[in-house]
């Protein structure tokens, strides 16, 4: 047994020294690298850089914030790229004014709901691995899309949804202010209500969760239907920052919401995480990836960096939490 | 042959073995006696090489040695079967013995066949006659440990290491295994053989060393050391109080739970049991005769497949956790890691886990409230931790299990259960917990427990229910029922 045994979860922390960095020490990452990049290239803190990076941190870090939540009751979403891709195909499926905003946002939760509830029920009911559950799912959604637009989307995004995906409000993207409002609820949810406290419970120990009279399907597959919609959230407000469609809005979300969440310090075992740990964990992978474009670094290096912290992450968080 | 001289061990914040001396001689069987806790496990891990002494001396055949890894001591003779067994579930018995010892033909690949002669053989010797070709996975418990002992003998082993052995065997498999010790120590090899089971301790050993807290108490020839003596050593103290006293008719008339006929798959069969308001009622048996099937059956955390319970006069054909939990009752399970107890969490969280809606207003946790309910239960149960948020994973075993019962005494409306409540815990926590649980069936509830020592049934219950292969062999008033009563119901056929 190595270290104290840390949680990330309902806990009242304690503030000593060791807590602090055993909590936080990943924050203290962000503005480390924030510096760094300042000084390895002087456009990095620039207003502009600054509030692009903002602009596309916002989708990230929300499909990041569902992700967070199914691996926490011991999963893993494969699906959100799928569902981003297939919400931005729903919001150029209508008429492309803005008065079809309210039909393509009801359509797009429908099939995330539809597509949460799939994954859920095999997960918890036919105990599919959340691995095969939700890559099912994503293929699924992938085909469903095609036959939709025919292998070539084609119409136009309304809008009011490229002003919320691409517009910004005195440098402040709107789609951050998206995000600040969801992430404010999701934390509250997850880290204070009773809900938030079964996820914990059940996604530390499922049996655990069963005696005392959890219903652990229920709260399962509501994390499921939760990152879905989080997923066709974040699909429309990337197809209004893309602008034009294709079939692959979101491609490789899905990993990158994994690393975010595994960098933030959200365990792939299940029962511990944090919402502020998979925002942390979004904020630098965009970060990086914003510093390797500005350094004009080829993108395998790009591929590198991103594998190294990872590793690094795994390596500190399995020595501190002593497995 | 093996001699430990001032040996002392710390851990962060503890000092698990101080200045502690032991000698095994050639040949002998040599019982380690100590509560919980005493510094039993750190003593063997130092003697099998797998930690490192921060003082003393360890000398093996009169030669000072130091070995730095399990496989050095291993490579000299030194041999430990822990109670979690290294064996590979899915390769046969006779591989299993052989593993990393293969047997090897010309061509330097493995010899199945010879493998297979050289297991028998050596099983043979142990008095074992078990199929070499049969899979680990397929064997019993008892049957598995005396693979894990015939492989020890493959490494030509001269201290044989057993870690409480028997608290995975009943019975007739104690018995053999202890006649293959035996058999071991006339053949000239060592045993240092681990248990907190006095009638064991004087069956087997010729001398017994005590540890207590770390600490060694004394060496004995079992010959000439009393029971009553061993078990001050052990504990420092009598055990006289460690029961409290049954209290007079506090028993309703009216049962609060009622079976009839409950089968649980082929593991309970039409078992129909009474529970009291105001009693300690004991279900004994050995490990295996349904015990703990019947708890989860009652509790509704696994399915009743025929009969019906009736509780609080109301009739139910199925049960579940929730339901049960409305109805005021509570299970400690017996294994409070793996199910008991949200590890990851505190203990304030422990606390108020199957009753949420207790301290939720609006949907939202009202934290202030919980931690305050934590906070008294910490007091009046004494738990021994830094306060509400606590996470429960870094305590004893003793307070974890003090955790989980304050939550179901605070809870508990009408039927409490409990599976091995004292089990892995150390005395004063036993006693605390025996007090703890005569109180709650004082104050009026009906409590179920499920306990293998017999001491315990005996000092706890007002009355015991014995379990055999799934069915219920007898009843014994709990101040007439004798060990001897309750383990002839709980092994030997029934009358026809």
């Amino acid at each position: 047994m190595s270290g104290s045994v840390e949680i990330a979860s309902q806990v009242a922390p304690s503030w000593s020294v060791r807590t602090v960095m055993t909590r936080f020490g990943i924050a203290f990452a962000l503005p480390l690298l924030l510096l760094l990049g300042g000084v390895m290239s002087p456009a990095f803190l620039s207003p502009g850089n600054l509030s692009n990076m903002l602009l596309q941190f916002a989708p990230l870090a929300i499909v990041a914030m569902g992700q967070c939540m199914v691996m926490i009751v011991r999963g893993l979403d494969l699906s959100v790229a799928s569902m981003m891709a297939t919400a931005a195909v729903i919001a150029t499926g209508f008429s492309g004014a803005d008065r079809d905003v309210a039909s393509i946002v009801a359509m797009a939760m429908v099939v995330a709901m539809a597509a949460g509830l799939l994954n859920g029920f095999l997960v918890t009911k036919r105990q599919v691995s959340p691995f095969l559950a939700t890559l099912a799912t994503m293929i699924l959604l992938q085909g469903f899309r095609f036959a939709y637009t025919q292998g070539a989307p084609s119409g136009n995004v309304p809008p009011f949804l490229r002003v919320l995906g691409s517009g910004k409000f005195h440098g402040v993207p709107y789609n951050a202010l998206v995000l600040l409002l969801l992430a404010a609820v999701l934390g509250v949810v997850l880290h204070r209500s009773g809900f938030g406290r079964r996820i914990f419970i059940v996604g530390g120990n499922p049996v655990t969760g069963r005696l005392f009279g959890i219903r652990s399907d229920a709260v399962t597959i509501a994390c499921y239907v939760i990152s879905s919609c989080l997923a066709a959230t974040a699909g429309l407000i990337l197809s209004g920052y893309v602008g034009l469609v294709d079939n692959w809005v979101g491609q490789g979300y899905e990993l990158d919401s994994i690393v975010a969440c595994v960098v933030g310090r959200v365990s792939l075992r299940g029962g511990r995480g944090s919402i502020l740990g998979a925002l942390i964990g979004a904020a630098i992978i965009v970060i990086l990836a914003n510093e390797v474009l500005l350094l004009g670094i080829p993108i395998q290096a790009q591929l590198i960096i991103k594998g190294i912290v990872i590793v690094a992450a795994a390596a500190v968080y399995t020595r501190r939490d002593g497995s | 042959m093996l001699t430990l001289k001032g040996i002392s061990r710390n851990f962060p914040g503890v000092r698990a073995l101080s200045g502690v001396n032991l000698e095994v001689r050639r040949g002998e069987i040599h019982g380690l006696l100590g509560e919980n806790g005493a510094g039993k496990s750190t003593l063997i891990k130092i003697v099998a090489g797998a930690l490192a002494p921060d003082e003393g001396e360890i000398s093996f055949d009169d030669r000072p040695v130091s070995w730095s890894s399990p496989r050095e001591a291993k490579l000299a003779g030194v041999h430990v079967v822990y109670q979690e067994f290294a064996l590979f579930p899915q390769l046969s018995v006779a591989e299993n013995i052989y593993l990393g010892n293969e047997r090897r033909n010309a061509l330097g690949l493995v010899d199945l066949r010879r493998t297979r002669r050289d297991a028998s053989e050596l099983m043979k010797k142990l008095g074992v006659s078990l199929d070499p070709r049969a899979s680990v996975a397929s064997l019993s418990v008892a049957d598995q440990q005396m693979v894990e002992i015939a492989r020890a003998m493959t490494h030509n082993v001269r201290l044989l290491i057993l870690d409480e052995p028997t608290a995975v065997i009943a019975g007739r498999e104690v018995a053999l295994l202890f006649d293959r010790l035996r058999r071991l120590r006339n053949a000239g090899v060592s045993v240092l053989f681990i248990s907190h089971r006095l009638d064991e301790i004087f069956a087997l050993c010729d001398r017994v060393t005590i540890l207590k807290d770390g600490r060694l108490v004394g060496t004995q020839d079992t010959a000439d050391v009393t029971r009553e003596r061993l078990i001050t050593m052990m504990v420092g103290r009598d055990l006289g109080d460690l029961f409290p006293p049954r209290s007079a008719a506090t028993r309703t008339d009216q049962p609060v739970l009622r079976t009839d006929t409950i089968s649980i798959g082929d593991r309970v069969r039409d078992v129909s049991i009474e529970l009291h308001a105001g009693e300690i009622v004991a279900l004994a048996g050995m490990v295996g005769a349904g015990r703990s099937d019947l708890a989860l059956g009652l509790f509704g955390a696994v399915p009743i497949s025929s009969g019906t319970l009736h509780i609080a006069g109301k009739r139910f054909a199925a049960m579940s956790p929730a339901r049960a939990i409305g109805l005021g009752m509570g299970l400690v399970t017996e294994d409070r890691k793996s199910q008991g107890l949200a590890m990851l969490l505190d203990i304030a969280a422990n606390m108020t886990g199957p009753a949420l809606g207790e301290v939720t207003r609006h949907g939202m946790i009202d934290r202030e409230r919980e931690t305050s309910i934590a906070a008294r239960e910490i007091e009046r149960y004494r738990i021994a931790c830094r306060g509400p948020a606590t996470p429960v994973a870094t305590m004893s075993g003793g307070n974890q299990q003090k955790v989980v019962i304050a939550r179901w005494a605070r809870l508990c409306r009408s039927v409490l259960i409990l599976d091995e409540p004292t089990r892995g815990v150390d005395v004063g926590a036993k006693a605390e917990i025996y007090r703890i649980m005569r109180e709650l069936a004082d104050s009026g509830l009906a409590i179920l427990m499920i306990s293998s020592e017999l001491t315990e049934v005996l000092g706890m219950a007002d009355r015991v229910i014995v379990m055999r292969e799934g069915r219920i062999t007898g009843e014994l008033p709990g101040r007439e029922a004798t060990e001897e009563s309750i383990m002839h119901l709980a092994t030997s056929e029934r009358a026809a």
